[in-house]
């Protein structure tokens, strides 16, 4: 829809596949948390930040070729915050796997299965933005994608007061583990806000060109 | 692949006993924001059972008893329809079909380990086909 409102050009093209690259990125790096919580391994995090680096320049590279005069100009900004909302999600990513590497490993057990859960459905809600980014561009039910992202939010909510509900109950003494674990936690359940945001993001798109 | 019920089901499950009131499971309802308790069995040659709001509104509230004397076990619906975690969303709702039942209880041995609600049922249908 995006392609053909707009003239379908080389540098939109370019833009939309780029975006889609941007993307896919996105949802490795939710591969790679899960990987990381289910081996435990300190090493795997560092994936994280390879790929942000990569997502970086992806991004960079969006940006100009919309300054190069891809997309009418009143959908440039459109475009433009719908990116920036997704390197959020890159920064959350970032600073989970940050904090996971000096996380008391004894707390982690107490709260794994959750955890993973969460990274499950982060994992889920990324290939559903990839869809719904899809959809937006080949005119398809882009709503069905945003819900189902909503519900997913929900989910994530629900898991949060669980977790909050069974951390409060431990005796914690050491303030590093303690300031830790919450920053940990409160970056995992911030990935799901800011995929419903974008999902919200290009309903708004979608709805704006209609 | 059929998805196994066991993916979608809900593990948080509230409990009541059975000699509670109906009135502290009201209290544990709105607190919780959920609509049905599991029922604890009185003794080992007791089943477990679950009390719904629709079990309340329509055997306590609407004929006018008081809810702060009335038995849990005097109003829970028994026995629960359950079935084996390892199931599918299809065998479930074909459950729930039959029996015009909001929820199933989902066993792992002879262990209650979660509940399907039509709730999750829609969630997960609608996920479904965000994903195809």
């Amino acid at each position: 829809m995006l392609e053909k409102l707009l003239g379908g050009g080389k540098l939109e093209k370019k833009v939309l596949d780029t975006t889609k690259k941007y993307l896919q990125i996105l949802r490795s790096a939710m591969e790679c948390l899960k990987n990381v919580f289910l081996t435990e391994n300190i090493e795997e995090t560092y994936c994280i930040d390879a790929l942000e680096r990569e997502a970086d320049s992806l991004r960079r590279e969006i940006i100009s070729i919309i300054y190069e005069g891809a997309f009418l100009p009143y959908i440039r900004p459109n475009i433009c915050n719908f990116i920036e909302i997704t390197e959020k999600a890159f920064d959350a990513l970032k600073t989970c796997a940050f904090e996971f590497r000096y996380l008391n490993k004894d707390l982690f057990q107490k709260i794994k299965e959750d955890v993973l859960r969460i990274a499950n459905i982060n994992l889920d809600m990324s290939e559903i933005l990839i869809k719904a980014f899809s959809a937006l561009i080949e005119k398809n039910n882009i709503r069905e994608k945003n819900l189902a992202i909503r519900i997913y939010e929900k989910r994530v909510d629900e898991i949060k007061l669980d977790i909050a509900d069974k951390i409060r109950k431990w005796e914690i003494t050491n303030f590093w583990d303690g300031k830790n674990i919450s920053e940990f936690i409160e970056a995992l359940t911030k990935i799901s806000d800011i995929i419903e945001d974008a999902s919200d993001y290009l309903y708004i798109i979608d709805l704006s060109l209609k | 692949m059929a998805k196994k019920i066991y993916e979608i089901m809900n593990t948080k499950l509230e409990t009541i006993p059975a000699d509670a009131t109906v009135y502290e499971a009201i209290e544990k309802l709105i607190d919780k924001r959920i609509r049905s308790l599991l029922v604890l069995p009185k003794d080992e040659k007791d089943r477990p059972g679950v009390v719904t709001v629709r079990n309340i509104i329509f055997k306590v509230l609407a004929k006018n008893l008081d809810p702060h004397k009335v038995k849990i076990s005097e109003i829970s619906s028994k026995p629960l329809i359950t079935v084996s975690k390892e199931a599918t969303v299809e065998d479930v709702l074909a459950l729930m079909e039959k029996y015009n039942i909001a929820r199933v209880f989902i066993k792992e041995g002879d262990e209650i380990v979660g509940v399907v609600s039509f709730f999750d049922i829609m969630a997960h249908i609608l996920i479904e086909r965000a994903k195809s």
